[in-house]
């Protein structure tokens, strides 16, 4: 509890820190600061009872704030949430890092709000309570609205302008609808209390025409965040324009937010909801899989690529998450730290040579293994985690959320029916031959291939703008990456303590969801299928 | 179903353990491999490493061979495994790393380590110009490769398999772009990891499909509950599995539609296209069918469209061979027709007449792709057929030459060599099936049989016989294999008057001798059972594993139960020799004429076709492979690149720019409405406000007169 | 309330009421016309507070005609709240005028939107 508070206030208090002392020792501070937090974290974690038990919501304790209206400081994680802010924790202290030399105007302010920014971030995933969870949401907007807006490329400000006001009007919300349910839990119960349990156990207990606007109204603010498909065209002017610190926090913690704020809120919420609506939030997730990879195809921008990449896979996280049984869930949740860790290694990466030859179009820029060997390395790992290639992580997810869609079928055998199956997997899985068209030709074109550089920048390396950036990546640069490769491969080759973890927690989200999905299958016009092939296939099903 | 055809019962033996090594060994050097890369060393270590690695793998599968008694499991360590629910099939998912080991998975083991071990040793010295740069990355890319092909073929699931799947997807993919500052190697290599992709989301569908129909995709298991009669095509998801997996073998292993990765596949180094693109990675996708072979069975058609894609692939890539003028081409197109005869094979129900050819096919292909490295090599990258003459009579040229002799006369299927058993075995049993479309590809395989003669000698009579005349490569063709023949190539203007072919030393030559050597032996089962009527080993290996030669289609064991078939009045044994012998002897013959006797009239013959408008299409086509390549682009690529092209623009100006940005401008549409009310003057503010009370106190008087109604 | 303090109090005629609600009303709607007609800041705070003592003085009436004093306790509250404010003000307009050396209101727009 004290860890938890302590890797939460931390990077704050650095930033107050940073705030007062001279500007050259920001970034130092900056780095001991979320170092400290990690540790913190990881401190809490390696005593963390739950791992196998995968106990929900273990920590109790927590002091009531605003009084009369039942809102409550308290946090505590499950594994999932431990796992999300672990990822949070393990990524800032490198992307401070890889920011030494990027950020030379304006210093302490980036440091400053890029701690403030982990620290909302961090609350966010350890709330108990909605209204908690609610201002940690929310309250990442400010800085990371700041860093994209000061920090950023040319159009910064309209980038900036749009995240806040996208994200905002979505989180409005589900705002209305956490209001709503703390609302109907003082109906039932006589008192407000936003403690995320209660709210839960007050929710599922709505009439099912109530889940289903409640589930809608928190699906659109998480689906803007996530960002699903039409909701998503605040991403890629974003991911653009910010700094390489930025666009590696936003995709890896920020996003991830949203799918969080799915499997915490939306699903366990409004079960009733959730299983009239899969369906309709799959089939959105797959366009969002297909549509993106296609743009991605014709991107030229790198960074815009990996940022339509981002909803592409972040498709799949949700079609996995909406499946609605253990092996979708499962996936989903270690799909979102997967994609944390290979898709910001990626901005990282990109984020390394923009530095060197400031640009990210890859018809100027290319073959750049013979420039950088080492980079290249990276890149050509970090590309292949995010395919999906089995032994690193990214396979694991994605397999699981496709299987979970998979079998998602009317009659599963898995004891979780849904209304999915095989064709959606299969149109699904389309983007898992998309993913290895634009990443390989991302790679072909910058990576491999004859080495091109931008016209009167060939003294790379003696850049006015970073005279210290030696041609292929110094040790500074190889710290940033080699904890994520890492870790990378670790999930791929060694997931089975992971996915234990997840487990208890996925099936307690779920534990409405098989009598609700047949529910719904019930009330909608029955598909009958002929009994003599359903007895068949019943006898002949079970080996 | 089946019951006297029932898999054998797994035993779990965690004492085997050892046998992982094969797995780990090529793992643990290409980790050796990689940091020899990054401490930039000069010398020929990671060949050595990697050398020994996989020689020690090599060791073990045969120790593995001689301890083996019966298929066994072998746990080593949990992967992505986990339950809900009370556990167990359908409440579980069960991807762990452990090995599944019968008779199948050691005849693949053998050949595909020992391989391994001799094209290394070959691509030490072939490779020693890129000693320092990107000798270890080479290296690397081998070890990556062994490791993910034991994976496939030792994993005791098809997650395992899958991985193994697209590792060696992987290591293909590095190894084709291994020079990859030249464009088309890159764009080789791109499109062979895509296509392979495309056939993997196939793999991948099935495998879920099993897991939906099964509860698990663990071998042991679901052999065990294909014994208790899993079997049935009563239902669309049960049928469509084998057809699902089938798509991952043809990708993996270059079939229609599939196919034409594998010759642009040929911009990497020769050793790897003799390992990866002809010996073993291609293979897979025979080892998946025959490995699940009884899930072919669940859709009565299902084996039916594995022979019928297999032959017109043979056929077709045949075609193509006998139109190209690169050695390398030729033979890439003559593995996608071996490995259509392969798929031949196991459509008509011979997994044994399959396998034996995927075995003589990997020791005569690798040979032929060695010596044409060997060719590469020496003559700085040339591989026109039309620009070597007469090797074998150049000092330093004679065992290349006859070795490579050896492998033709192997590729076309002359009589008494191994591959004319193996390919006997194929062809035999389609042409005696019961089913007259089966027959009718046998046909179709016999005569494609005799093209593949033609093709294959036609290289041999061009580039070994005749009369001596050679030119160097251009630099910019294929010259990064040698790079320490610069100063050689830059002497010479390209003629043999001054240009000095740089002869192989012994690790080549020696490798080869070997491989002619092991192209002679994998004939010896064949020779035990015609001669001395023993039991075929290659078909005990197969028989005995879950390859057995399937229910309804063939006759399971051996064939002297079922009555003696007949073919042109002759016992179907002695007519397919005779007829195949015929075919075999015919296209060399043929070629004999047109590429050593008279080397003048097949340009007379090409030119007469040319002219004819109704035949001058044929020649044409084949040369560019039946415009395939040109089809694909047309039929996928580019409606999807302008629909992406459609899909950015709309995403930008349509979804953002009119939809999410018209939505903002609503606001501030609303802000002009009320904007004059802010003229900045004070009594501009006060009227308004005063005017707001004048309105809400006549409302308010109108509700009160209302009320007193 | 002592029982003194409220026998003071009676119950107002309905005429005496209507009277001084009406004299309030004049003295608003004075204040209010001044305020929108006149364009000097001294005379346009004049009539503000015209129009506070109208207010007030209805509050006034209200009270006494409800017998409630705390409608002139709120009169005696804006009294004092009036006089802090126009010692404000009258700081403000004097600061104003030296910036433009003119006390027409018209002079201060800058926050206009168009």
């Amino acid at each position: 509890m004290e860890l938890i508070w302590l890797s939460i206030i931390i990077p704050v208090l650095t930033a107050g820190v940073i705030a007062i002392s001279p500007s050259k020792h920001a970034r130092n501070t900056a780095f001991a600061g979320s170092l400290l937090s990690l540790a913190a974290l990881a401190l809490f974690a390696w005593n963390f009872p739950a791992w196998k038990a995968g106990t929900y919501f273990p920590m109790t304790a927590g002091a009531h704030w605003v009084h009369g209206a039942g809102v409550s400081l308290s946090v505590g994680f499950d594994t999932v949430s431990l796992l999300l802010a672990l990822l949070t924790a393990f990524l800032m202290p490198l992307c401070i890092l890889g920011s030494f030399t990027a950020i030379t105007d304006r210093v302490k302010e980036f440091y400053g709000w890029f701690l403030v920014l982990g620290s909302s971030i961090l609350l966010a995933f350890a709330a108990r309570d909605a209204i908690l969870f609610y201002i940690g949401y929310e309250f990442t907007l400010v800085p990371m609205t700041l860093i994209v807006a000061i920090y950023g490329g040319t159009e910064r400000r309209v980038a900036a302008i749009k995240m806040f006001l996208y994200t905002f009007l979505g989180s409005m919300f589900m705002l209305a609808a956490l209001l709503y349910v703390g609302w109907e839990h003082r109906i039932a119960s006589g008192a407000w209390n936003f403690d995320i349990d209660a709210l839960t156990a007050t929710a599922v207990r709505l009439p099912s025409a109530t889940q289903y606007w409640l589930f809608a109204a928190l699906m659109i603010g998480f689906a803007v965040k996530v960002p699903l498909f039409p909701l998503h065209t605040w991403l890629p002017l974003a991911h653009d324009q910010a700094p390489t610190a930025g666009s590696v926090i936003l995709a890896s913690a920020l996003l991830k937010l949203g799918t969080y704020g799915n499997y915490r809120f939306a699903l366990p919420m409004a079960p009733a909801g959730g299983a009239e609506l899969m369906n309709v939030v799959a089939v959105l997730s797959i366009i969002a899989i297909i549509y993106a990879s296609l743009i991605c195809w014709v991107q030229t921008d790198a960074k815009k690529l990996i940022a339509y990449s981002s909803i592409a896979h972040l498709g799949l996280c949700m079609l996995g998450l909406f499946a609605l049984n253990p092996m979708g869930a499962e996936g989903a949740v270690f799909y979102m730290v997967n994609h944390g860790l290979s898709t910001g290694a990626l901005f990282l990466c990109i984020g390394m040579f923009y530095e060197r030859y400031h640009t990210k179009d890859t018809d100027v820029l290319g073959g750049l293994a013979k420039r950088m060997p080492v980079w290249s390395c990276f890149m050509v790992f970090f590309t292949l985690a995010s395919i999906g290639l089995p032994g690193l992580n990214g396979f694991v997810g994605e397999f699981l959320c496709l299987g979970g869609t998979f079998i998602a079928e009317h009659d599963a055998n898995s004891g979780y029916p849904g209304v999915l199956g095989p064709w959606y997997a299969i149109v699904a899985g389309l983007g898992l031959i998309f993913a290895a068209m634009y990443l390989l030709i991302l790679l072909g074109k910058i990576v491999w291939g004859p080495l091109r550089e931008p016209h009167g920048d060939v003294s790379h390396g003696s850049h006015a703008a970073a005279p210290a950036l030696p041609s292929d990546l110094g040790l500074r640069e190889i710290a940033v990456l080699m904890p994520i490769a890492i870790a990378c491969l670790w999930l791929g080759v060694q997931p089975k303590p992971m996915l234990d973890a997840i487990s208890p927690c996925a099936q307690r989200m779920l534990v409405n969801y098989p009598a609700q999905v047949e529910r719904v299958m019930a009330e909608s016009i029955p598909v009958a299928p002929t009994p003599v092939i359903t007895s068949m296939k019943t006898t002949l099903k079970v080996p | 179903m089946n019951g006297e055809l029932s898999i054998p019962q797994v035993v779990i033996a965690p004492e085997l353990a050892w046998v992982g090594l094969a797995i780990l060994l090529p793992l643990l050097s290409a980790v050796v491999c990689a940091i020899c890369g990054a401490l930039r060393v000069k010398n020929k270590l990671p060949a050595i490493v990697t050398a020994l690695a996989l020689a020690i793998s090599f060791v073990i599968i045969v120790q593995a061979y001689f301890a083996y008694s019966g298929p066994v499991q072998v746990p080593i360590f949990q992967w992505m495994t986990f339950q809900w629910g009370a556990g167990g099939p359908f409440h579980s998912f069960t991807a762990n790393c452990s090995l599944y080991i019968d008779s199948l998975t050691l005849y693949w083991m053998l050949f595909v380590t020992g391989l391994g071990t001799l094209i290394t040793i070959y691509a030490s010295e072939y490779m020693e110009g890129d000693r320092g740069s990107g000798y270890s990355r080479f290296f690397f890319g081998i070890s990556i490769f062994l490791f993910a092909m034991s994976a496939l073929v030792l994993g005791d699931n098809l997650a395992m398999l899958y991985l193994g799947w697209e590792g060696v997807g992987l290591a293909s993919y590095l190894l084709i772009g291994y020079n990859y500052d030249r464009p088309s190697a890159v764009a080789a290599a791109k499109k062979a990891f895509i296509m392979n992709r495309v056939g993997d989301l196939g793999l991948a569908l099935g495998i879920f499909m099993l897991w939906a129909n099964y509860g698990t995709i663990q071998y042991s298991e679901l052999f065990a509950a294909m014994n208790s009669g899993g079997q049935s095509a009563v239902d669309w998801h049960i049928s469509v599995i084998p057809f699902l997996l089938m798509l991952g073998a043809f990708g993996k292993s270059a079939q229609i539609p599939l196919f034409t990765w594998l010759p642009d596949a040929m911009e990497g180094p020769t050793p790897v296209s003799a390992l990866i693109h002809a010996a073993t990675m291609v293979t897979a996708g025979v080892y998946l069918i025959a490995r699940l072979y009884p899930f072919f069975e669940l859709h009565p058609e299902a084996l039916a469209t594995v022979a019928w894609i297999g032959c017109a692939t043979a056929l077709l890539a045949a075609t193509i061979g006998m139109a190209q003028y690169d050695i390398k081409r030729v033979f890439a197109y003559s593995t996608i027709s071996q490995l259509g005869y392969m798929f031949l094979g196991l459509g008509v129900g011979t997994t044994f007449g399959a396998c034996y050819h995927t075995l003589t096919h990997a020791f005569f292909k690798a040979l032929l792709f060695l010596t044409a490295g060997a060719i590469m090599h020496g003559f700085a990258g040339q591989l026109d057929l039309r620009k070597l003459s007469g090797l074998r009579h150049v000092a330093g040229w004679r065992i290349v030459s006859w070795t490579m002799f050896v492998g033709c006369l192997w590729l076309s299927a002359f009589p008494y060599t191994a591959a004319f058993f193996s390919k006997d075995a194929i062809l035999l049993q389609a042409l005696t099936s019961a089913r007259a479309d089966f027959r009718f590809l046998g046909w179709m395989g016999l005569f494609t049989a005799a093209l593949t003669a033609y093709y294959t000698f036609r290289v041999w009579f061009r580039v070994c016989a005749g009369p001596v005349h050679f030119e160097a490569g251009s630099e910019g063709h294929h010259d990064h294999d040698d790079g320490h023949h610069a100063q050689d190539r830059r002497d010479a203007p390209g003629t043999h008057a001054t240009f000095h072919p740089h002869a192989p030393r012994w690790a080549i030559n020696g490798v080869l001798l070997i491989l002619a050597i092991g192209a002679l032996a994998v004939g010896l089962p064949a020779y035990k059972t015609v001669f001395m009527h023993e039991d075929n080993w290659a078909q005990q290996m197969i028989a005995h594993s879950s390859a057995y030669e399937g229910a309804g289609l063939a006759d399971a064991h051996g064939h002297s139960d079922a009555p003696t078939p007949t073919m042109l009045g002759m016992d179907a044994h002695t007519g397919l020799t005779v007829v195949g012998s015929t075919a075999s002897v015919g296209g060399i013959l043929v070629a004999w004429f047109f590429h050593l006797r008279s080397r003048k009239s097949a340009d007379q013959l090409r030119a007469a076709l040319l002219r004819r408008w109704w035949l001058g299409w044929i020649p044409t086509a084949m040369e560019h492979k039946w415009y395939v390549d040109q089809i694909y682009h047309a039929l996928f690529r580019l409606p999807m690149w302008i629909g992406a092209q459609i899909l950015n623009f709309g995403d930008r100006h349509f979804l953002d720019g009119v939809l999410v940005d018209g939505i903002a401008k609503i606001p501030l549409a609303l802000g002009r409405v009320f904007r004059p009310l802010y003229s900045g003057a004070l009594q501009g503010y006060a009227v308004t406000m005063a005017g707001g009370v004048a309105l809400v106190l006549a409302w308010a008087s109108w509700v009160w007169l209302r009320g007193v109604h | 309330m002592s029982e003194a303090l409220s026998s003071a109090f009676t119950i107002a005629a309905p005429t005496q009421i209507s009277i001084a609600l009406a004299i309030s009303a004049i003295l608003f709607s004075l204040g209010l016309i001044g305020f929108l007609c006149r364009r000097n800041l001294i005379i346009m705070f004049l009539c503000t507070e015209l129009m506070f003592q109208g207010a007030a003085l209805a509050m006034i009436a209200f009270a006494r005609m409800r017998m409630d004093v705390s409608g002139q306790v709120f009169v005696i509250f804006i009294l004092t709240v009036a006089a802090a404010e126009a010692a404000l003000a009258l700081g403000l307009v004097v600061l104003l005028y030296r910036r433009r050396e003119t006390l027409n209101s018209e002079a201060w727009a800058d926050l206009g939107e168009s």
